[in-house]
């Protein structure tokens, strides 16, 4: 099986095609929640990505939060940008560093309006409306396939999730990296156990010992919560599903990556810059996981599920597959992507396999995923530490 | 008929069953079928389709998910009564 050999997408200036020709709005602080809230409510198709924080962030959590901001504004799927700020300095930094990846974008502050949030909203939707109708005369060309960064993403998981869900999207992982694009798996805490495995897939040995590490830091910082998460892990709940050990749960997990060498280990949020199959060190919960990702330049994500999950990416369109027939049959206005004739034996998961990279390339040409249309989409940038 | 159990992957030499079998039956496996099963064997749970020593891997998902702590025949069930992780 091969996948189609282009999608239609937005050429950019720099970098790679987007899936989508969104409105990003970034809402850099939370004193500017309130009217961003508004202003996405009046921008229909906007994608609003609003910071609870801004202020009193230090050091690797302040630079995290900024280059989140500005991964989100230069991201592929990113047409134009909207920013709202607290002060014309905080405007003037992010804004000066999306005009430079060659995105259009209008900037305002709180400070600019006369600390007036009825003005900024007002003068940010005219301005909001402009940047959407220059978008809306973007038109989408055929982009070769290998242009696609793919993140993989699994939560909610049951028995079906690591015997039919995620293999299959890693069969379509493999697929994507033979083709020349790239794929991202993250989630540290979910490769407990089987490391070893993924250093010796690693394709080189700097790229080992750079897994190493972030995966002891982030092992660290549960230590020093007290926490061994390997200890009672697989649960008796995992025993009763068939699984025996922590490696066989961690490969379940780890097996939507497929089976290529690992060309890079990534600290969270870092650039997917080359081709092939990249791990991202990141925390468990999945908006944060996905956010991670779709910094690091994904256009499209996969999610797999067992029990059913609404969540999705504001930037990037997230397909959501599950192999469980219950699920399925219950959450059909949730599911892209019904995997559960694999499970239920009636077919095998490589009969499958076709229709799931038609649905790939039909959603990277503007096909809207069940996230989309349910609109249960955000981004939430991690913290990496305390507030002064 | 339809499958009634998956090999992840090619180098697997345990299946996994897609749906509840008893002793003696016969899981079916796309184009082949898996030795006959030695004591019933629930959904999801592993079933090993070679005959593997005491102290030989058990491979699923073409990676190694722990060792055999006694003689594992073809058609056994596969869980913590015959395999062992990786110590915490």
């Amino acid at each position: 099986m091969s996948l189609p050999t282009t999608f239609q997408g937005y050429p950019r200036p720099t970098g790679r095609p987007g899936t989508r020709n969104r409105l990003v709005i970034l809402s850099m602080c939370g004193l500017n929640g309130p009217g961003a809230r508004k202003i996405n409510a009046a921008l229909t198709g906007a994608a609003l990505i609003s910071s609870p924080y801004g202020r009193g962030q230090l050091g690797a959590d302040e630079a995290f939060h900024h280059h989140m901001l500005s991964a989100f504004g230069m991201h592929p799927n990113t047409g134009a940008a909207l920013i709202l700020a607290a002060d014309a300095a905080m405007r003037m930094g992010l804004q000066t560093r999306i005009e430079t990846a060659g995105r259009p974008v209008s900037g305002f502050s709180l400070q600019e309006a006369g600390e007036d949030s009825d003005r900024l909203v007002s003068a940010a939707i005219e301005a909001g409306r402009r940047l959407q109708g220059d978008l809306d005369r973007d038109k989408r060309v055929p982009c070769a396939i290998g242009n696609l960064v793919l993140a993989v993403e699994c939560g909610h998981s049951d028995a079906s999730s690591g015997i039919a869900a995620n293999p299959l999207v890693g069969d379509l992982a493999d697929t994507l990296v033979a083709a020349g694009g790239a794929v991202a798996i993250s989630e540290t805490m979910e490769w407990m156990g089987t490391e070893p495995s993924l250093y010796a897939r690693c394709a080189t040995p700097a790229v080992a010992a750079r897994l190493k590490r972030l995966v002891k830091a982030r092992h660290d910082i549960a230590r020093q919560s007290g926490h061994d998460l390997r200890i009672g892990n697989p649960g008796p709940q995992n025993h009763a599903g068939g699984i025996t050990t922590l490696e066989e749960k961690s490969l379940g997990a780890v097996s939507k990556g497929g089976t290529s060498p690992i060309v890079a280990a990534l600290a969270e949020g870092e650039a997917i810059s080359g081709p092939g199959l990249h791990l991202m060190d990141t925390p468990t919960l999945s908006p944060e996981s996905i956010s991670s990702m779709v910094a690091g330049g994904a256009q499209l994500v996969i999610f797999t599920t067992g029990h059913g999950n609404p969540y999705g990416s504001a930037i990037s369109p997230t397909l959501k597959l599950t192999a469980n027939p219950d699920t399925a049959r219950r959450l059909p206005q949730q599911i892209d992507f019904d995997a559960s004739p694999a499970f239920s034996g009636v077919v095998s998961r490589a009969e499958l396999l076709p229709a799931l990279a038609n649905l790939v390339v039909d959603t990277c040409g503007g096909r809207y995923t069940a996230a989309e249309r349910l609109d249960e989409c955000q981004e939430v940038i991690s913290r990496l530490g305390p507030s002064i | 008929m339809t499958i009634s159990a998956v090999r992840i992957h090619p180098d697997d030499n345990v299946v996994c069953l897609l749906r509840d079998h008893d002793s003696g039956a016969r899981p079916k496996l796309g184009d082949m079928t898996t030795p006959s099963l030695n004591s019933a064997v629930p959904m999801g749970h592993k079933v090993a389709l070679v005959a593997i020593e005491a102290g030989a891997a058990v491979v699923k998902y073409g990676a190694v998910i722990g060792h055999a702590t006694r003689a594992i025949a073809p058609g056994d069930h596969v869980h913590l009564h015959n395999l062992e992780g990786a110590p915490p």
